[in-house]
């Protein structure tokens, strides 16, 4: 039995709607607890900003396209490289890091729980094994299902018991956590080197649309009781003029659940451009945030561009190419057989240039422009936006128009007249950045009956203890000491013991990795489905024995099983 | 007793379709399989148990003696060499990574010399790829340059390209084009639609005057380019533009024969290229089953997907210094671990009278080349047959290999932890 | 007479790849596949053994007429035997010459050695015989 006090804590803790209270807090085995006894080891957290850890609900950290990205690019492993210090591994990597960089660089700035955007179904043994490597965060996968060619058949079938059927089937076979639609419908369509033009276009052969796609997948998510929503990057990423295309596929949406949304739109700052071309490129995040804000089923993330080289790696085959024909760089692409698809490029993303520019004025303009913080989560789309390392100068720029000034001050010149950034007064409070980097994140995924985003007693003991005394810094002029203390915690702590210490991490680690099992009667069992099998031993290249992830590939996991209704 | 959907641990077409029938351990009959997957399978002759040179004799000794004498050498040396790994499972390979880096050793894998020049293409020009199930269910036309599966993936064929039926082809034998593309008639060559000969080390200017005629530049284009006439150029080109679905997949033609891994890039230049003009992917045929494994699992770990020298603590990269054939040439290792691969076979002479020099430790269930210049040999279990884990694909598809029957020997992973251990401990003390 | 050497994989190769003290490997990857006319010059019959040079060493070699060799190039099963001539330079990239190098092949009266032989002759020793 381990127990550990940390006394003397200014705790933030929206999900219990806590506000710098000063308070102890106990933990025992692993877990917060009312109490613990005088054998307690002691942190004096003397009075430092204390929140629950770090919950990043959108980041590439781990599978095939990130392990893409991080082969073709040797130059971005020069860029950071560490060796090995005791119980550390060596790491490497600036915008796409090893394993190990990325799990000690989020663990120094106090992130304990962590998203894997998207994994392929059939590739998710990949992920499974990278997790293993990513030992100071549990972690959980969005799985893809945006080009699946039995859930389009059955959605063009109209059955959308079958459409949940088969998503059961797939997230307990590949331990996936939730449902992602990456470009739904374009993914297929690339796979002839074509992609789909909004959410009425249909896709080539199945003849079902990405509306089509949208809404039955969004209701068979809710048949299935899933913890999280089903998790949206839209058709059109990229586009001039794809905010339409934004506001469509947001319109689709119903209410359909009491404890989260019923759509979880992410990187929305890519899908909020207006014009038609890139000649009249502008910022579009009003509309888009007016419409979110009416709209409790909706919560989004900012997917916030920063100024620098980085990689952009996404399941959005057609978008990536797009890349590869506009800027000439190296350029991969990964099609998975009957699923969905990926491509990966770096990136540079200049101040000189206006387009860049824009982009990142309207992912912090969604942020201050959404009345709720908890409807806008920080994230950078990593490493698409920016290498997550950066979230801590997100923070500072949400804190202060002064800092947002500054910056506004070193891009294009023209850029003034495209978006509405310089006349947004708005300043984040603390309150608010812990709801939009832990609390609103533990929310939207439907982490916070299982013990994440909160410090109530029975919940994880993951904290995250900033070098910041709330009442000494005005956020609003010292930015930079905004920026320091999200940089390095003073102690990050996991599972109850301390991980990360002033920008150290301390131990290997040992980490959980989250799955749902849905539990649906038996004649929606896929796997008794003679027409299932038939057709996945047919024209998949992998047998259908052999495609779940063996229980050898979970170290400790946490398995959530809800119960469908089919 | 008969075992379905077992995964053949041969080449890297990754079969996971073999039926292998065991009885009293052994196999004794292996069905789905080809000629090199059922030899895998039915491979008999194996070492019963470590042994030591000593001398101009060999002596037997136990895993615990080798393990330590393993662990010993490795340890004492100031720049060791582990080698190969594209024979073994995942989880072995994982460990390897963690022995290199904390030995400060020089940890380098078989694509070094089979398709490391691709993967130093791909970093200059990324890789437009994707599954062989994509293949198998569009593509109406298949190209294998510089690649003879026949002899080398002989499933390839019947699983993903010629005759393998696909969800949009209707007839999909007729409807499929293969070319071939080769210095030599292969038996491959014999099943093509259009043969394209190439003299030696001409790739580069055919794979140069096809980007031409893709870009519409045919009138640059001399009479003939390293021995291929401009006629068969411009068909084939027109083939390339016409299909619904191209697929190239390359082989050791590309990455051995002068040019390496430019011809390479041009390759999947080429590739980019017809991508703008209807759909094209280009892949690599990975020859060992799980050498594309041993490049996941370095690059996830360590950044780099071969040749990853640890001596200066953290990872250092560099193709032609730290790749294994350039460390022995120039004698710049005091000590090799040899795992899952035979580098006495494969590699130039050169590099195996420096292994002759040093202590060497070899992770392998048979005799081999290697075994000549061994200190200490270790038999271990065989991946797929008596030791399962993961192995990725030559597409990147990860896949549990199965254990069939069991034996007494330890898995490359169990053997390794323990030598690991021990590293650990006499680190500490 | 000079000829390109070319080495690469063979079904009777890779079936013995897990048996590499067998005959069978040492017969498969001493074989120096050629064309027929090429044979022909150098009055050698199938199955001849012929003495091959290269850059770094000479082996013996059988050779073997072949269809699918283009006349001025050789074929050899990937292996021991064309290393033992193979030089190491990998020009910065890690990978030998291993399809073009260049050689000088003359009958010879000398056996091919066993594979154990080979390695011997570079300070190994062989194992089981």
């Amino acid at each position: 039995m381990t127990e550990l006090l940390v006394k003397n804590a200014c705790v933030i803790d929206p999900l219990r709607g806590i506000n710098a209270e000063m308070m102890d807090i106990a933990i025992r085995d692993g877990k917060i607890v009312e109490e613990v006894s005088d054998a307690a080891e002691v942190i004096d957290a003397r009075g430092m900003l204390t929140m629950p850890g770090g919950v990043d609900s959108h980041t590439h950290i781990c599978g095939t396209k990130v392990n893409f990205g991080r082969y073709m690019s040797p130059e971005d492993m020069r860029a950071g490289r560490t060796p090995r210090r005791g119980p550390l591994h060596a790491t490497s990597g600036y915008s796409v890091p090893t394993t190990y960089g990325n799990s000690y660089r989020y663990s120094v700035m106090g992130y304990t729980t962590l998203l894997e955007g998207a994994m392929a179904p059939l590739e998710a043994r990949h992920t499974h094994e990278e997790f293993i490597y990513t030992p100071l965060q549990d972690t959980m996968a969005n799985t893809l299902f945006d080009g699946n060619w039995a859930i389009m058949e059955a959605i063009r079938d109209g059955d959308i018991k079958r459409v949940a059927a088969i998503i059961a089937w797939t997230l307990r076979a590949v331990k996936g956590f939730a449902v992602k639609l990456t470009n739904p419908g374009g993914t297929e369509a690339w796979q002839w080197g074509k992609n789909v033009s909004c959410i009425r276009d249909p896709v080539p052969y199945f003849e079902v649309t990405p509306a089509e796609i949208i809404r039955s997948i969004v209701e068979a998510n809710e048949l299935l009781g899933l913890p999280h929503s089903v998790h949206l990057h839209a058709n059109n990423l990229g586009t001039p003029g794809n905010y339409t295309c934004t506001l469509g596929s947001l319109g689709l949406i119903p209410d359909l659940n009491e404890k989260r949304q019923t759509l979880y739109a992410t990187h929305v700052q890519f899908h909020a451009y207006g014009g038609s071309g890139w000649k009249d490129f502008c910022s579009k995040s009003e509309p888009i945030a007016r419409f979110v804000s009416m709209r409790p089923q909706i919560v989004m993330d900012m997917g916030q561009v920063m100024f620098g080289r980085t990689t952009t790696m996404t399941a959005d085959g057609p978008m990536e190419f797009n890349l590869y024909r506009l800027h000439h760089e190296k350029w991969s692409n990964h099609d998975v057989e009957l699923e969905t698809g990926s491509g990966i490029i770096p990136v540079i993303y200049r101040r000189k240039n206006l387009v860049n520019s824009i982009m990142w004025a309207i992912g912090l303009e969604l942020a201050l422009l959404t009345k709720s913080p908890w409807q806008c989560l920080l994230t950078t789309d990593n490493p698409n936006g920016a290498p997550f390392v950066k979230y801590p100068e997100i923070v500072a720029l949400l804190m202060s128009k002064k800092y947002r000034d500054a910056e506004f001050a070193t891009i294009h010149p023209d850029t003034e007249a495209r978006v509405p950034l310089p006349a947004i007064e708005r300043e984040m409070d603390w309150y608010e950045i812990a709801v939009m980097t832990r609390a609103g994140q533990a929310k939207a995924l439907g982490l916070q009956d299982l013990g994440k985003g909160h410090l109530a007693p029975g919940a994880d003991a993951d904290v995250a203890i900033y070098p910041l005394h709330i009442d000494e810094v005005d956020p609003s002029a010292e930015y930079q000491k905004v920026i320091d203390a999200f940089s390095r915690t003073e102690y990050t702590i996991k599972r109850g013991r301390v991980v990360a210490r002033r920008g150290e991490c301390l131990v290997d680690g040992s980490n959980a990795t989250f799955w749902v099992r849905p539990k649906v009667s038996e004649n929606y069992d896929m796997g008794k489905d003679p027409d299932f099998i038939e057709k996945f031993d047919r024209y998949y290249t992998v047998r259908m024995r052999n495609y779940p992830v063996q229980e050898e590939y979970l170290n400790r996991n946490r398995c959530i099983e809800t119960e469908a209704r089919i | 007793m008969i075992v379905k959907d077992a995964v053949c641990p041969f080449c890297g077409c990754l079969c996971d379709d073999i039926e292998v029938e065991v009885e009293d351990d052994r196999v004794v009959a292996v069905a789905n399989a080809c000629e090199l997957g059922m030899t895998k399978f039915m491979g008999e002759r194996r070492m019963k148990n470590p042994i030591l040179r000593d001398g101009d004799r060999w002596k037997d000794i136990t895993y615990d003696e080798a393990i330590r004498y393993a662990a010993d050498a490795l340890l004492s040396a100031e720049r060791p060499l582990l080698y190969g790994w594209s024979g073994t499972h995942g989880e072995a390979q994982c460990v390897g990574v963690h022995m290199a880096e904390l030995i400060h050793g020089v940890i380098d894998n078989t694509s070094s010399v089979c398709h490391g020049p691709s993967i130093l293409a791909i970093q200059e020009v990324g890789h437009p790829g994707c599954t062989l199930g994509v293949v198998k269910n569009r593509a109406d036309l298949v190209i294998y340059w510089g690649s003879n599966p026949i002899d080398a993936h002989p499933r390839h064929l019947s699983r993903y390209t010629r005759y393998a039926e696909g969800f949009f082809l209707e007839n999909a034998f007729r409807d499929r084009k293969v070319i071939v593309v080769d210095i030599r008639k292969t038996e491959t060559a014999n099943i093509a639609d259009e043969f394209v000969q190439i003299k030696p080390g001409g790739d580069y200017a055919v794979l140069s005057a096809l980007r031409a005629i893709v870009q519409g530049k045919t009138d640059t284009i001399p009479r003939t380019v390293a021995g291929v006439t401009r006629e068969q150029l411009i068909r084939v080109a027109n083939l390339c533009k016409a299909a619904k679905f191209g697929a190239v997949y390359f082989g050791l033609g590309l990455t051995m024969t002068q040019g390496k891994y430019k011809n390479i890039r041009n390759a999947i230049e080429l590739v980019s290229e017809l991508s703008r003009h209807t759909k094209f992917t280009i892949s690599a045929m990975r020859g060992h089953y799980n050498v594309y494994g041993s490049n996941e699992v370095n690059t996830w770990m360590t950044g780099y997907p071969f040749g990853i020298d640890y001596s200066r603590g953290i990872a250092f990269y560099n193709p032609g210094e730290t790749t294994a054939v350039d460390i022995l040439a120039r004698k710049a290792c005091d000590a090799a671990l040899v795992v899952g691969s035979d580098p006495a076979a494969h590699f130039p002479r050169k590099c195996l009278e420096h292994l002759a020099d040093i202590p060497v430790v070899q992770l392998d269930p048979y005799p081999n080349a290697t075994t000549a210049f061994c200190n200490v040999q270790i038999p271990v279990a065989v991946t797929g047959v008596d030791a399962e884990g993961t192995a990725y694909r030559m597409d990147g598809v990860p896949i549990r290999t199965r254990k069939v029957l069991s034996t007494d020997y330890p898995s490359d992973r169990e053997v390794l932890a323990r030598m690991y251990a021990l590293m650990q401990e006499a680190l500490e003390r | 007479m000079t000829f390109l050497m070319i080495t690469g994989r063979t079904v009777n190769q890779g079936v013995t790849v897990e048996n590499k003290t067998s005959a069978e490997y040492a017969a498969e990857t001493s074989t120096c596949f050629m064309h027929e006319f090429d044979m022909l010059e150098l009055g050698l019959d199938d199955g001849d053994t012929v003495r091959v040079t290269g850059p770094c060493g000479e082996v013996v070699m059988r050779a073997s007429a072949s269809v699918e060799v283009e006349m001025g190039t050789v074929f050899v099963p990937y292996g021991p035997y064309a290393n033992h001539i193979v030089a190491a330079g990998t020009r910065s990239t890690g990978m030998p010459d291993f399809k073009s190098h260049e050689v000088e092949i003359e009958p010879t009266d000398e056996e091919p050695k066993t594979v154990h032989g080979l390695m011997e002759d570079l300070g190994g020793l062989a194992y089981d015989r």
